[in-house]
């Protein structure tokens, strides 16, 4: 009897692994409830995604973007100020993952894991929550966009707050599109907050990253000139420039944008230092937002041909770049190399608005902070020499880079600025992509400049 | 003041009963769990010995602790004659039955003598009848004229002796009849539809298990009611579940259910006598492979298996019964088991057992099967080259199946990724998840969720309508309650009457603690979708009977049942 006993050890251990593997579902299922029951299909969401009990989403100067009345969720009651916002607040269905409704929807609803979904009214209370953005700069950029697809980021480098999101292609969160197989193309990537989650080729606004990488590398950087005639052979192959610059220095390179003084650089500092540069700068770095992280960039080098590493330099070959990530990435270079922690919202909680107090931070060390100052010196002097102030409205300091990226032969360009303020009272980083553009200055530059202002209105009021 | 009342009004109230009952349903049911398996680990019995066999040389006492005992030089056996070498390894087995001691001579080089007389087969002994084994002679003695002998080690699942007695069946059964209430109350205040159909169904169900219990306790006397508590406690919360999704399919259940306390009854009349059962494994044998055979010709298919008979109007899955019959096939009492004659007889039944659900295309109950077997021939043999041997089969046969039936393979395609494949492969496991998570710790209350629109989610996927619906705390509680039938099973392998008993309780727990095992990790995406049923919870008649017959092995294992009770 005793040896039937001591065999059914053999049982024993099946039925540990039973316990195991019960503790194991347990685990799990107490860590990512919160994310399993989010899925369009779930029954308990349906309808207003189980938001017709959440609290109410404000602006930074308190204007509702959201909120419930008799069980429904309405939005903000102006049409464009809906569409600019809609990839920061959301939609009922949750179709935007990274969206406040869907990623605070758990404390909007009162959610949490304890209770279920169901839990009965009387028992249920949403939170409200405070966005640092402020919808009319978010309508502003929306509006400058002038249909185009595309993302603006703007913040506030010194305390990280952000103040412009906008995202296109978008759609009106009060009247959601029927998305079939016929319109699918129409909306593609609607989905998608470009801002976080999409990544484009960089283009000229790459050369910053080949520009530190040669402070840091070439001492006598200052003193080099180089040599434009519309074209060079770089590593075997052409490499091509938008004008024939003559003789030109690295400062007049960056503020000119000239391609054969930035790509001769790449190939002159190899794959390893220019790869050392692209994560410093963030390129392939992924940032947290909040709680959602940003897409990272791409810069790899490492089945490049010298003449790909040329290229690689000045943003084209396989390089994409986030917007959020350049946004960042300008904040360090306007901080003395200390990059802002960017977020966007301010407080959850049962309160009602109250106004946004945010304190200004040290930031987190990303760049030497005299390499950071003499690429912000850089970017002033490209502004100066190159955009002019008056594009900007006049009343803003800024520095910036444009790029102009080619997606495609034959297709249009993705057009870029990027870029910060100098102006105390109102420090401001941002970062502008338009699709479907055709120059950074002319396409990205007019909505940078519509965003930053009312930006700057915004916190200077 | 004033405002106060004004705000009571009857939302409010219903509100408030509604998250009282969802807080008192799964704290009821822990306690019926609770008390279950502490009354059974209050049944220590006391552990003197039976008999002894006193050396006549030395007047050593050898005490004889069990039903069934082998004996030899080996250490593993229950009575070791140390140090002589004329003594077989396993040299021969002594064993009690009603009509008083027997022994058995398990293949030894010396023999064994009773009285100067060689034995061939099992010869009845008295006391001061004399046994030689090897080159000693033992004197077969009353145990009251010793002291007490140590008794070795004890097993962890009991209490200290001296605590308090267990809790009453009555008792236990008044707590089932209220959690069950509970349950029939929340179902009534559901969003879809609020009516007292599913008091009713407390009132069939509960009748039933009154019936049950009155029978159990008052006609057959039987002593404890434990394992008939937790099995009721479990199929009233399959029952409940049902309500709300089909009530047609709630009848089914509750028939089933009585149909299988019957079986249960009969069989632990039938499995009395452990030497009767022996006698008839042959003919249970054919029957099972008949009524195999009988569903590879007859058998219609369900969700890809042809695992179904249906038998005028009401459709059957006879390999749940085989399921009985392969526990019975596979114990035995220990003369027999150390003869070794018939393990073969068990491999060949279990290889056409296995084919034939192969052929049915019913892997899920295949793995059951699989796993059964490898429990049944360790616990046998403690031989583990037949475990590796079989494993490497059982690998080799799955890859097999992985590319002949590809329906299988998707299944293993979709693992562990329910959500990545949600609209197509991971339909089912992906919505058994989600709303496993929408439930919370307490559930949304019976008929409120919304896995029970899914297909297959009274079965292959209850155990994620039951978090939905009642709550982790309550799925937790039913599937340790499954679980801890094992411990159960484990701690009386000693005390039965025969490891025939012992090696039946054992493995029909394993069997139903494997199939949990399933039936939770698929719908869980922790492992591939098999598609078998949850003990006792899951809508099926076939597996309800079956689950209440597994449990009859566990239940005769226990000395109490056969003991005759005590006025």
């Amino acid at each position: 009897m005793r040896r039937v006993r001591t065999r059914s050890v053999f049982v024993f251990i099946l039925v540990l692994l039973f316990f195991g593997g019960l503790c194991y579902f347990t685990v799990n299922i107490s860590v990512n409830a919160g994310s399993w029951v989010q899925h369009s299909y779930n029954g308990h969401l349906s309808g207003s995604g189980g938001l017709e009990k959440a609290g109410k989403i404000f602006d930074r100067n308190g204007v509702v973007l959201a909120e419930t009345v008799e069980g429904e969720r309405v939005y903000n009651s102006d049409y464009d100020t809906r569409l600019a916002t809609l990839h920061v607040v959301g939609d009922n269905s949750l179709n935007i993952s990274t969206a406040v409704q869907s990623v605070y929807r758990d404390n909007l609803t009162g959610f949490s894991y304890i209770w279920g979904l169901e839990m009965p009214e009387t028992f249920r209370g949403g939170n409200n929550l405070t966005l640092t953005i402020d919808s009319a700069a978010c309508k502003a950029a929306y509006e400058a966009l002038g249909g185009k697809e595309g993302a603006v980021v703007v913040m506030n480098y010194k305390t990280g707050e952000i103040l412009c999101s906008v995202s296109s292609k978008t759609y009106d969160p009060e009247d959601p599109p029927e998305i079939t197989e016929e319109n699918e193309s129409e909306y593609e990537g609607a989905y998608l907050n470009r801002v976080l989650s999409s990544s484009y080729t960089p283009g000229s606004i790459f050369k910053l990253v080949t520009a530190q990488a040669a402070i840091e590398n070439i001492s006598d950087i200052d003193d080099r000139t180089f040599e434009c005639y519309g074209s060079a052979e770089i590593g075997g192959k052409e490499v091509t420039c938008m004008s024939s610059h003559g003789v030109i220095d690295f400062e007049d390179g960056l503020s000119q944008s000239c391609n054969i003084v930035f790509a001769q650089l790449a190939y002159e500092l190899g794959g390893d230092k220019m790869t050392q540069a692209a994560q410093e700068m963030g390129i392939t770095q992924s940032f947290s937002v909040g709680d959602v992280k940003t897409v990272a960039g791409k810069y790899d080098v490492s089945q490049a041909s010298d003449n790909d590493l040329a290229w690689s330099g000045i943003g084209q070959y396989t390089d994409l770049a986030n917007p959020m990530q350049m946004c960042i990435t300008m904040s360090a270079i306007a901080n003395g190399g200390n990059r802002a922690e960017p977020y966007y919202v301010e407080s959850i909680g049962s309160g009602d608005y109250s106004k946004i107090t945010a304190e200004q931070s040290d930031g987190t060390a990303m760049l030497n902070s005299e390499t950071a100052q003499k690429l912000n010196d850089m970017m002033r002097y490209t502004v100066e020499t190159n955009y002019g102030d008056s594009m900007f409205g006049g009343n803003l300091t800024v520095c910036a880079k444009t790029g102009t990226a080619e997606v495609q032969e034959g297709q249009s360009n993705d057009a870029w600025m990027v870029g910060f303020t100098r102006d105390e009272d109102a420090p401001l980083a941002f970062a502008v992509v338009v699709e479907d553009g055709v120059f950074g200055l002319t396409t990205a530059g007019p909505v940078a400049s519509a965003a930053i202002q009312a930006c700057a209105e915004s916190i200077r009021n | 003041m004033e405002s106060f009342l004004q705000s009571l009004n009857i939302q409010v109230i219903t509100d408030v009963a509604i998250v009282a009952l969802r807080i008192l349903i799964p704290l009821l049911g822990i306690i019926v769990v609770f008390q279950c398996y502490s009354s059974m680990r209050r049944q220590r019995r006391d552990e003197k010995p039976l008999i002894v066999l006193e050396n006549r040389k030395t007047t050593e006492a050898l005490p004889v602790l069990f039903w069934e005992n082998s004996i030899g030089r080996a250490k593993r056996n229950d009575i070791v004659i140390p140090n002589d070498l004329s003594v077989s390894r396993e040299h021969c087995v002594i064993l009690r039955r009603k009509e008083g001691w027997f022994i058995t001579d398990t293949g030894s080089k010396t023999g064994t003598y009773v009285n100067g007389k060689l034995i061939s087969e099992r010869t009845p002994v008295y006391i001061n009848d004399e046994i030689r084994i090897g080159s000693d002679t033992f004197v077969l003695k009353r145990a009251q004229d010793y002291s007490v002998i140590d008794s070795g080690r004890r097993s962890l699942f009991y209490k200290k002796e001296g605590s308090k007695e267990g809790i009453a069946p009555f008792a236990l059964m008044m707590l089932i009849s209220i959690f069950t209430l509970f349950m029939a109350t929340e179902a009534c205040l559901s969003i879809e539809a609020t009516d007292f159909r599913p008091l009713l169904i407390f009132a069939v169900f509960m009748g039933l298990a009154w019936i049950f219990y009155l029978v159990s306790t008052k006609i057959f006397r039987r002593v404890g009611f434990e394992l008939e508590g937790l099995a009721l406690f479990l199929s009233a919360i399959g029952v409940m579940l049902s309500v709300r999704q089909d009530m047609r399919q709630t009848y089914v259940q509750i028939a089933a259910c009585a149909i299988g306390m019957a079986v249960f009854c009969f069989m632990i009349k039938f499995l009395q006598n452990p030497d009767r059962v022996n006698k008839w494994r042959l003919a249970i044998m054919i029957i099972a492979v008949i009524l195999l055979g009988i569903n590879i010709v007859f058998g219609s298919v369900r969700g890809g298996a042809a695992n179904w008979i249906v038998v005028g109007g009401i459709s059957i899955q006879p390999s749940e019964f085989v399921k009985i019959a392969y526990i019975f096939v596979g114990a035995s009492a220990l003369d027999q088991l150390q003869t070794k004659k018939n393990f073969i007889i068990f491999i060949i039944f279990s290889a056409i057992c296995i084919g034939a659900l192969f052929i049915m295309s019913d892997f899920g109950t295949a793995v059951i099967f699989f796993a059964t077997f490898l429990m049944i021939s360790v616990v046998r043999s403690g031989d583990y080259k037949t475990v590796v041997v079989s494993v490497v089969g059982a690998i080799f046969g799955g890859t097999m199946i992985l590319r002949f039936k590809p329906y299988i393979a998707d299944r293993f395609a979709a693992w562990g990724k329910a959500f990545e494949n949600s609209d197509n492969l991971g339909y089912q496991t992906a919505r058994a998840l989600t709303y496993a998570a929408s439930g919370g710790l307490f559930g949304c209350g019976l008929g409120n969720g919304y896995l029970k629109y899914i297909a297959a989610s009274e079965s292959d996927l209850v155990f994620g309508l039951m978090c939905e619906e009642l709550g982790l705390i309550v799925a937790l509680t039913v599937a340790f309650s499954i679980g801890g039938l094992f411990f159960y099973a484990r701690a009386i392998t000693t005390r039965s009457r025969s490891t025939f008993y012992s090696i039946s309780a054992c493995c029909a727990a394993g069997l139903l603690v494997v199939q949990s095992s399933l039936n939770i990790f698929g719908a869980m995406d922790i492992l591939p979708l098999t598609g078998v049923t949850l003990p006792f919870i899951s809508v099926g008649g076939s597996s309800m009977v079956s689950c209440w017959g597994l449990l009859a092995f566990i239940k005769a294992a226990d000395e109490r049942t056969y003991a005759i009770k005590k006025r």
